[in-house]
Formats: structure tokens, C-alpha cells, sequence
């Protein structure tokens, strides 16, 4: 049985075309048969859309060069800090003893901070490929995450997927260079002798679209 | 870039059409983060049900079918059918499309340490997101995305940070 909660996740997904067309189909037919829920539907349909109408689909980042730049500093910095907390508690190791003046609490602080920062260092700095966080907004997909040392890649496998019909034919394309152009948010997809192949736009979804 | 999408073309949702010439160079090229090399293969089992695509792996990519046969058994044959070297925007979102089907979107978010990058990726099943995750990518150390089924065989995703 469905809580109010489904319910709302699954309006959710609905309204930001997230569904597959089989579970549209069937929050359709639900929607059809439950009118407090339809109404609801409609009133969130009516604030989305008076929110896309009212609000600019993309706003400019005022001085965004400057705001770039000053994360990049400030990841520079943080980086800077955490190699000099390596090199001390690289320096500290000889005199290990001496952690035994300090308050235990602080001690196991201090060891625990070691290790995190040993680890995080191995995840992220040792040329390996990482996946911090996933989300798959369909419920009946999960998302496994592993590091395969054979084939010395990050994998990520989708299950739960449907299946593409088998009739679909799927053409490839080989993409050499593309442009983005933020006014009308396009990007525009050209081959290695500069011809278009394929234009994608954002619907007023925010959904990719590939137009050929 | 406009002068190629017809005057037909409002509010996103109109259809295209463009003439297949040359683009115009861009005035100001935006800044750019680094560059990915991204390609949708068909894994299956059977060397008769390939597509016949002629897509070649790059120079720096030809143990590719080895390597995907380590992690997605018991398939054996690895074909791409499409490619696409992108540069990751900074300012922008950067769009990595092999193919109409399965494509992803990456928004940069900066360096990461040992020469990677840090990224938000999506990848999309045509106008359906599938999974949204926070990376960090470094060359050479490529993700492999389990897709959806297809035929006999399964779609698979490879994204490869370019070095420097």
C-alpha cells in the first residue's frame, strides 16, 4: 500500500518527468481515480509553472571570473594546509611517545584525524577514479559502486534499468568539438570537419533535448 | 551559431533545422577545466549481433575492450558506437554525447588533487535522468557505467579524463 509519502515522491517525479512511460502511465490512471491527489497535482503543475514564469531560467553569475577564481584559491589553500598537516604528522612519527603527555581524548582526536586524512589521501590523490555520492531519482534503480583493480577503472552499474526495445536502432556519433551558448542554452555538437551534428537544448523541464 | 538554427526555433521547443556547413569560430572561447573523452559501447556476447559500427577506440584507449570484459561478464565483445572528446567547461555545463540515446551532462567542479577533477555528472536516457553522483575523475583511471539492456547485450558508458 502507498503512504502519502509515495504519493508525493511519485508527484514529484511526475511533475520533473522523471517517470518511466510505464510508471507514468499508471500515476495517470492513479491520478484519474483519486481527486484530492489530482488537485494537488494541479495546484503544484499551476505554482511550477508560475515559478518558470516568473523566475529567468538561468541567472548570470554577477563577476563570475572573480568567484572562480577565488575558489580555486581557496581549494589551492586547503590543499597547501592538508600537505602540511601530512608532512608534520610524517615528522611527528618519530616522537610518537610524546602524544602520551597529551590528553587521551586529544591523542585518539589527533590518531583518528591521521588515519581519515591517510585514507582520504590514498582515495583521492593516488591517480584513482573516484564516486563520492550517487542518486538515481527512479526508485527501482540502484546504483553499485566498486573499483575494479584489473580492469583498473570506477565502475558504476545501473540496475534496475528497463531495457531498451531491441527494434530501437541507436546511432553513434563522433563528437569532436562542441559549443555552448548560454543565452539560449544550446550546445551545439560539430565533427572533425566542423559540419553540425546535432543541436542540445533544455526544454522548459530543464530536460536535455538532441535535436538533429 | 545562431545564423544555423532556422528562425522557426522559440522557446526551445520548436524543431531544427540547419544547413550541415561549417560553424563560425566563436569570438572567446570560455574557459575550460580540462577535456573528457567519453563513448557508448554495446557489450554482447556474440561477435554475429555487433552493430557494424566503425567507431575505433583513441590510441590512448586501445585496451578498452580488455579492460570492460574484466568487469562486465560474460560479455566478449565490445563495440563503440559513439564518441566524443568534450572540454569541461568552467562556467558551464559541458555536454558529453556519443549518442542521442545515452548521454551525459558534467558541471566542473574544480581541480582535485594529483591532477584529477572534480565533477557532477548525470547521465541522461534521452529527456529521463538515470543517476546523478559527485566524481572525482583522473586520466587514465576511467568510469565505467553499467546501462541499460539491449538486444542481446547492454549499453555501456566510458568516461576517460584527458591528461594535460
Amino acid at each position: 500500500m502507498k503512504t502519502p509519502s509515495d504519493e508525493n515522491h511519485d508527484l514529484i517525479r511526475w511533475l520533473d518527468g522523471e517517470m518511466t512511460a510505464d510508471e507514468r502511465r499508471a500515476f495517470e490512471a492513479t491520478l484519474q481515480n483519486d481527486p484530492e491527489l489530482a488537485a494537488e497535482a494541479e495546484s503544484m503543475r499551476q505554482l511550477s509553472e508560475s515559478l518558470k514564469t516568473h523566475l529567468p531560467a538561468e541567472m548570470p553569475v554577477p563577476h563570475a571570473d572573480f568567484f572562480n577564481s577565488q575558489i580555486q584559491v581557496r581549494i589551492a589553500q586547503m590543499e597547501l594546509d592538508e600537505a602540511r598537516e601530512r608532512e608534520k604528522a610524517a615528522e611527528s612519527t618519530a616522537g610518537w611517545l610524546s602524544w602520551l603527555r597529551m590528553p587521551w581524548l586529544a591523542g585518539a582526536a589527533a590518531a583518528a584525524f591521521a588515519i581519515a586524512g591517510l585514507v582520504w589521501t590514498q582515495n583521492s590523490s593516488n591517480g584513482t577514479s573516484t564516486i563520492a555520492s550517487t542518486y538515481t531519482p527512479n526508485p527501482s534503480v540502484h546504483a553499485q559502486v566498486f573499483h575494479s583493480s584489473d580492469a583498473q577503472a570506477t565502475v558504476l552499474m545501473l540496475d534496475g534499468l528497463e531495457p531498451v526495445p531491441a527494434e530501437k536502432k541507436i546511432v553513434g556519433f563522433r563528437v569532436h568539438r562542441a559549443e555552448s551558448d548560454a543565452e539560449v542554452a544550446t550546445t551545439t555538437l560539430f565533427d572533425e570537419n566542423g559540419s553540425v551534428l546535432a543541436v542540445v537544448a533544455l526544454n522548459a523541464k530543464g530536460q536535455p533535448q538532441v535535436l538533429k | 551559431m545562431k545564423a544555423l538554427l532556422c528562425s522557426s526555433f522559440v522557446l526551445l521547443n520548436s524543431s531544427f533545422c540547419f544547413a550541415q556547413e561549417p560553424a563560425p569560430v566563436p569570438a572567446k572561447k570560455p574557459a575550460t577545466d580540462g577535456k573528457v573523452w567519453g563513448a557508448l559501447v554495446y557489450a554482447t556476447t556474440d561477435a554475429a549481433k555487433l552493430t557494424g559500427s566503425t567507431e575505433k577506440a583513441p590510441e590512448n584507449q586501445k585496451d578498452l575492450s580488455g579492460r570492460l570484459g574484466k568487469v562486465f561478464t560474460p560479455y566478449t565483445h565490445f563495440e563503440i558506437i559513439g564518441q566524443h572528446v568534450q572540454d569541461v567547461f568552467r562556467e558551464y555545463e559541458s555536454w558529453v554525447v556519443p549518442s542521442r540515446d545515452l548521454f551525459l551532462k558534467i558541471d566542473s567542479k574544480g581541480p582535485a588533487a594529483g591532477g584529477g577533477m572534480n565533477l557532477h555528472l548525470q547521465v541522461w536516457r534521452e529527456q529521463q535522468v538515470l543517476v546523478k553522483t559527485d566524481a572525482v575523475l583522473h586520466p587514465g583511471s576511467p568510469l565505467f557505467i553499467g546501462g541499460p539492456k539491449w538486444r542481446d547485450g547492454q549499453l555501456l558508458f566510458v568516461l576517460d579524463l584527458a591528461k594535460k
